[in-house]
């Protein structure tokens, strides 16, 4: 097979304050002209850093100590300006990852794209003004003759990156490097990107490099597979045998921390322990090695070469040394684990049956008989526009609905999800709960109790029983207080009296397994996981009774991700401990919800039980968000994107059942009028008039 | 991806980069130095000037330096130098007092305007943008009209205009961390506003503030000595930079030197606190580096 | 574009508005008699009388105000007191010295600032940069009252190649260029510095962003980055603190006319208040405070031409 690139024994170093880091190290591997490649890795891979110097745009501390990137039999690293321009999106072209700060905000798109095209110089104003427009239009852009002449800042972000791939394509590249290309996106609209960008490569034969973490995106778009740890390229192969044959025990690893592949709930999720070494000094044998579970002595000593498992495939493992080796290695993927012990001793769950006892270990007989939490109807309502300015702009009402309609019920020891995309109105529902929002109407109880705008001096002793974990771990954490100050100041709001504050502080920490000797950083001197066990530990910090968590996993790495939601599990466990969590992301919630509600424009459209959401989901929108979810196996891929166009606007919701415009089962009835709340014979509760279960 | 050094080491070690940074700053230096002589030679003019600065002496009236005098004499016979000493004293006192009342004031309403209800912003935003719309020398020009001229006056028109610059600044950092999400986060922890205005926005606000305010004290200084030089501030025979560059502006076809000596310790404190403030920006928040 | 024009025209009116509060107050606080203040000592009871019924100084304080606010927007300001001649007029005679003085002092600097700032920012650490730099600073820590009094001293008295006082005669351009080159000079000097650092911070700061790594990435040639892309969203805070400046612009303005003696409305300013001539002090004072308000504007109003996300703030 042709390759369009040739990346050979490349290595980037970047010289920072600190030291030198060893950014690349003895990269290699092949783009095959008209196929598909993906790369996949994890924060510090280096996979972001392959791509910067394929475009030579590395930034000005970096230096390229060797190798060579072979294009159409040219070096591209020996390059001077000339070529570059030539290179730069003529023969390569990218697709950044967040179309919201890629484009430039005060040029319209027109303009931008005709800046584009200044090499053709055989053609016109017009023609090329056409020809964007056809992209457009291509990609899926309504009314492309008017919508070129607006601003980026008019878009959304999923237009925006799809007007990226128009951008990208036009000049009709030899290859396609997308970063990312989904990762600021909806699950819906992931979904439908990728469908686009499939299409896309088929019909132009372009080849494409596609860079990403999401192992299912990876799966469902790629023909080749390149795994990257640490700055090395340590498998490579086409993708069946990545996910079905993975020789490199990391990418094993990798592929069963992913929680859409592990298709039975699992009470705790697996992750790798440890962390990724630090660059300025790799470690002398297998990069590997510190983390990795099937470690020998030659491990530690020589770094593996590539070694050979056939047909093209290839890993840096001692394991497939011809005599050192394990000749059992690999055992097909799934039947043994590659960590044992991350199971608990006794699993303990009952089949799913109408009364699944809730994860917290408390049985619902010794369960007090109020529920801990219970939301009626529920509607926020939000100021677009201040009186003034309403009466200026000529606005008749200038309020949106936040969250319209919501109810739900969460028992002490369950856990209850609370899922959807943007402008579902879940994070808005959950402020409303403690009283950070204004409630419009409804009701929320807590233990019977009516706290519905419930004033701030009343709300107060409340608030230790209810906690709060925010979604950006650092930027939750107030910028200059130390650990310690942050971890105690619950205690000093509610002047609890506290005999010795720093016994106090060291105590959650190890609630957390947060180290001790940390108390005296600040929140920017933490890593993303560290900020995220301080909020853990505060929240925990006066003995709440309900936790709330926005996004709990946002950020981590799939190998992570599992530390901080077995961590609340198992403090689930101990405490009896009710959680409501907030995400959009389905593959997690599945595994750590008893419960879900699905919410779409501030509505709860499906609510029930998790398990059986999940394995036959009622109404039209669940079943896009699960089907739309990419699943890392490349047998089963979708063919048909099953949802199309955007959420609309709070400002404009449409008439009858809010989803039917997107929805594929739509019909007359859906349009005029508004579903109501009904139950299903399993429990469930759907607002929909034609769900797709009984 | 956390780095290995262990905690205490790696605080200290970003306190002393800090200072590293700091010192490896060639302007920052210099300004520095020039700030400790500004301060010095005010302190401690009684010490080190050579004459009173109003000992009257007309035979030796409009001579050009020598060693005798260093900067020459005024036309009264003052020993210019030592009158340029004596100003730094002035110019040191208003911009103690003027930065840093205007600093307080501008960060407590700043930080009100940004954190308060949207009437209180309102409101404070007008009475900004009115103060702010008249050109500086015309509104004192216009208070001086009602008052007469006096070295209070100017203390209080700088005060009074320099007061919006820093609540913008202390507001628009105020807005900005208002939806972080450590501010709702403390919110839901129970933390009532004071607490909140107090312990959480205020010192993640002042900083900027107080780069502002380095940066501030030469405006301050040359306003004074404008305002003292069209002879709306300091009267004489006080001596301040602008009552030195009045005589000396009067005087000029006799001899250059008040001017040049009235001017000189002006620019000189303004390169040492530009510097000196930029340094200070550049080293501890970089992020500030956009226009004002 | 027209809406956001309309609504930010009458944001300047309300401020307009305040200011004309401010400057009733300020009169108000005057010790003396508010009818001496504002005729002289000399005046007729007849004079005083009509004064007197103009004005409704019978009425309560907010009515006076409001005639004061009325007549001052219709463009009556009062009368001076002495020559008797009506304020509107004096301060009209003398008010386009100033604007072109501020206009060609602003003109200069912009044209060899901005420039300056960009070149630098393009090739950092160079040793344009450097020159640059040590420009920018040095214009800087010179305040503008400072370089009028030292350019009249270099230029006009040591070496005497140019005019000391004076705008030149009527009709004569030519002498009156040569007058304005010093007062230009020296109101325009410290600006060259703080727009060249102005510029070239903010170019640095957009050069970092991600679009215009994405651009690059497209290939586009440099030229076009950096000025269609960069400078474009470059000048963006440095327009907008042009309008905020442009106060301080007026006030070296004012400086230099005194220093030159050169006629305009901040001479005239300060010979009324030395003059206790109330009327005019008051008068001139509003007028100037409505071209720095109308300035403000103008930029804000440019860069909501340049920047489409602007026009939906208001």
């Amino acid at each position: 097979m042709e390759s369009q690139l040739s990346i050979r024994n490349l290595g980037v170093d970047f010289r920072t304050p600190l030291g030198r880091v060893h950014a690349l190290r003895d990269v290699s591997f092949e783009v095959p002209k008209g196929r598909i490649l993906g790369i996949v890795g994890e924060s510090g891979s280096g996979k972001s850093t392959v791509i910067w110097t394929v475009l030579r745009l590395l930034a000005g501390n970096a230096i390229v100590t060797g190798g060579e990137i072979d294009f159409g039999g040219r070096d591209v690293l020996d390059f001077g300006e000339a070529d570059l321009r030539q290179y730069r999106g003529e023969d390569v072209s990218v697709v950044f990852q967040d179309p919201m700060t890629s484009q430039i905000p005060v040029l319209t798109y027109g303009q931008q794209m005709l800046d584009v095209l200044y090499r053709r110089r055989n053609m016109t104003v017009a023609q090329k003004r056409q020809l964007a427009v056809d992209m457009m239009r291509r990609v899926g852009i309504a009314d492309p003759e008017s919508r070129i002449e607006a601003y980026p800042h008019q878009f959304s972000g999923g237009m925006r990156q799809r007007i990226s791939i128009a951008m990208a394509l036009m000049m009709d590249p030899f290859l396609l490097i997308a970063d990312e290309p989904t990762t600021a996106l909806d699950v819906t609209m992931e979904a439908q990107i990728m469908h686009l960008m499939r299409s896309l490569q088929q019909e132009l034969q372009a080849t494409l490099i596609v860079v990403s973490h999401n192992l299912g995106l990876i799966a469902q778009l790629c023909d080749e597979v390149v795994v990257m740890y640490a700055g090395e390229v340590v498998e490579r192969g086409d993708v069946r045998q990545i996910f079905y044959s993975a020789q490199h025990p990391y990418t094993r690893a990798l592929i069963e921390c992913d929680p859409a592949r592990v298709l039975e709930r699992s009470r705790a999720l697996p992750t790798i322990p440890g962390d990724v070494p630090d660059l300025r000094t790799p470690p002398v044998g297998c990069v590997f090695a510190p983390r990795c579970p099937k470690v020998f002595d030659l491990c530690r000593t020589v770094a593996p070469p590539s070694y050979d498992a056939g047909d093209g495939h290839e890993a840096r493992c001692h394991l497939l040394h011809p005599e050192q080796g394990d000749p059992d290695w690999p055992p097909p993927i799934g039947e043994i684990r590659v960590f044992e012990s991350q199971r608990p001793a006794s699993d303990g769950r009952a089949p799913a049956a109408a009364a699944t006892p809730p994860r917290g270990g408390v049985a619902p007989a010794a369960a007090p008989t109020a529920p801990l939490l219970e939301v009626e109807n529920l509607r926020v309502r939000f100021r677009t526009a201040g009186a003034f300015r309403a009466l200026v702009r000529g606005i008749a009402d200038p309020h949106v609905d936040g969250v319209r309609s919501a109810s739900f019920a969460l028992r002490r020891g369950e856990t209850l999800g609370i899922v959807g995309e943007s402008g579902s109105g879940k994070t808005t529902a959950a402020r409303a709960i403690l009283g950070l929002v204004r409630t419009h109407s409804g009701s929320v109880r807590y233990q019977g109790r009516d706290i519905t705008n419930l004033p701030p001096a009343a709300f107060k002793p409340l608030r230790r029983d209810m906690a709060m974990m925010f979604q950006d771990p650092v930027g939750s954490l107030s910028p200059r207080k130390t650990v310690l100050s942050l971890l105690t100041e619950p205690f000093d709001i509610h002047r609890v009296p506290v005999e010795d504050r720093y016994r106090e502080a060291e105590r959650l920490c190890d609630t957390v397994k947060f180290p001790r000797n940390f108390l005296s950083r600040y929140p920017h001197e933490l890593s993303g996981g560290q900020a995220r066990r301080v909020g853990v530990a505060r929240a925990l910090a006066l003995q709440p009774k309900l936790v709330l968590a926005d996004e709990p996993t946002a950020g981590l790495d799939v190998s992570v991700q599992g530390e901080i939601l077995n961590l609340m599990a198992e403090l689930q466990r101990t405490h009896g401990l009710g959680y409501v969590i907030i995400t959009h992301n389905l593959p997690v919630v599945r595994h750590i919800s008893d419960r879900l509600a699905i919410m779409y424009l501030g509505r709860i459209v499906e609510y029930g039980d998790s398990e059986k959401i999940f394995a036959q989901p009622a109404h039209p929108y669940t079943e896009a968000l699960v089907n739309g979810i990419p699943r890392p196996d490349p047998d089963r891929r979708r063919t048909l994107v099953s949802i199309e166009g955007e959420v609309p606007s709070l400002a404009r919701r449409p008439p009858g059942c809010e989803f039917h415009p997107r929805c594929p089962y739509a019909q007359e009835r859906c349009r005029i009028e508004e579903p109501l709340d009904r139950a299903l014979s399993d429990g469930r509760t759907i607002r929909c008039h034609f769900p797709l279960v009984a | 991806m956390a780095l290995a050094a262990p905690a205490a080491e790696k605080r200290y070690s970003e306190r002393r980069e800090k200072l590293a940074a700091f010192m490896q700053n060639g302007p920052g230096v210099f300004g520095l130095v020039l700030v400790v002589l500004f301060f010095v030679s005010a302190i401690f003019a009684p010490w080190i000037a050579p004459y009173d600065p109003n000992a009257l002496d007309i035979p030796a009236r409009l001579s050009d330096p020598g060693w005798a005098h260093f900067a020459g004499t005024d036309q009264l016979g003052r020993d210019t130098f030592s009158r340029v000493l004596y100003g730094g004293r002035v110019a040191l006192k208003i911009a103690a007092i003027g930065v840093s009342l205007s600093l307080f004031l501008g960060l407590v309403f700043g930080i009100l305007a940004g954190y308060g209800p949207r009437w209180l912003d309102n409101l404070l935003l007008l009475t900004f943008d009115t103060v702010r719309s008249f050109p500086l020398i015309v509104l004192a020009l216009a208070t001086v009209a009602v008052t007469g001229p006096s070295l209070e006056l100017v203390l209080v028109i700088i005060i009074v205009t320099s007061i919006p610059g820093y609540a913008r600044l202390a507001r628009t950092s105020t807005l900005a961390l208002r939806n972080t999400e450590f501010i709702v986060a403390e919110r839901s922890l129970g933390a009532g506003n004071w607490r909140i205005m107090g312990r959480h926005i205020m010192p993640n606000v002042v900083g900027p503030l107080l780069i502002l305010g380095a940066m501030d004290v030469p405006v301050v200084v040359t306003v004074e000595a404008g305002l003292s030089f069209l002879g709306l501030g300091v009267l004489p025979p006080t001596a301040s930079w602008g009552t030195i560059l009045n005589e000396g502006y009067l005087v000029i076809r006799d001899t250059p030197w008040m001017v040049v000596a009235g001017g000189v310790p002006l620019v000189l404190t303004t390169l040492g606190f530009t510097f000196l403030g930029e340094a200070l920006r550049d080293v501890f928040d970089p992020r500030l580096r956009k226009g004002s | 574009m027209w809406l956001y024009s309309l609504k930010r025209a009458g944001l300047a009116v309300v401020i307009v508005l305040c200011t004309l509060f401010v400057l009733f107050a300020l009169l108000r606080f005057i010790p003396g008699d508010p009818i001496t203040i504002a005729l002289g000592p000399r005046a007729t009871p007849e004079a005083i009388a009509r004064y007197v019924e103009k004005m409704q100084l019978d009425s309560s304080l907010l009515v006076q105000f409001l005639v004061y606010a009325k007549n001052a927007l219709t463009g009556d300001l009062g009368t001076a007191i002495f020559s008797e001649r009506p304020v509107a007029t004096i301060v009209m005679e003398v008010l386009p010295n100033t604007l072109i003085l501020a206009a060609v002092g602003l003109g200069w600097s912009v044209l060899i600032g901005v420039p300056l700032g960009c070149f630098a920012a393009i090739r950092p650490n160079s040793p344009l940069d450097r020159i640059t730099g040590f420009i920018s600073v040095g214009t800087i820590a010179v305040p503008a009252f400072l370089v009028s009094i030292w350019s009249l001293l270099l230029f006009a008295i040591e070496l005497r190649i140019l005019p000391v006082i004076g705008a030149g005669e009527d009709g004569d351009i030519v002498g009156q260029a040569v007058h304005l080159i010093l007062p230009a000079f020296a109101v325009g000097l410290g600006w060259v510095g703080y727009l060249a650092r102005l510029v070239r911070a903010s170019m640095l700061e957009v050069m970092g962003e991600n679009y215009i790594r994405a651009a690059r990435a497209y290939g586009l040639p440099q030229n076009t980055i950096v000025y269609r892309y960069a400078l474009r969203v470059a000048v963006l805070p440095t327009i907008t603190l042009i309008g905020i400046g442009f106060g301080g612009l007026l006030s070296g303005a004012v400086f230099a006319e005194i220093i030159f003696q050169r006629p305009g409305a901040g001479l005239l300013i300060y010979d009324s208040v030395v003059g206790r001539n109330f009327p005019i002090v008051q008068g001139a004072v509003l007028v100037i405070t409505i071209v720095y308000i109308a300035a403000t504007l103008l930029a804000d109003l440019a860069v909501a031409w340049l920047d489409p996300r602007v026009r939906e703030t208001l």
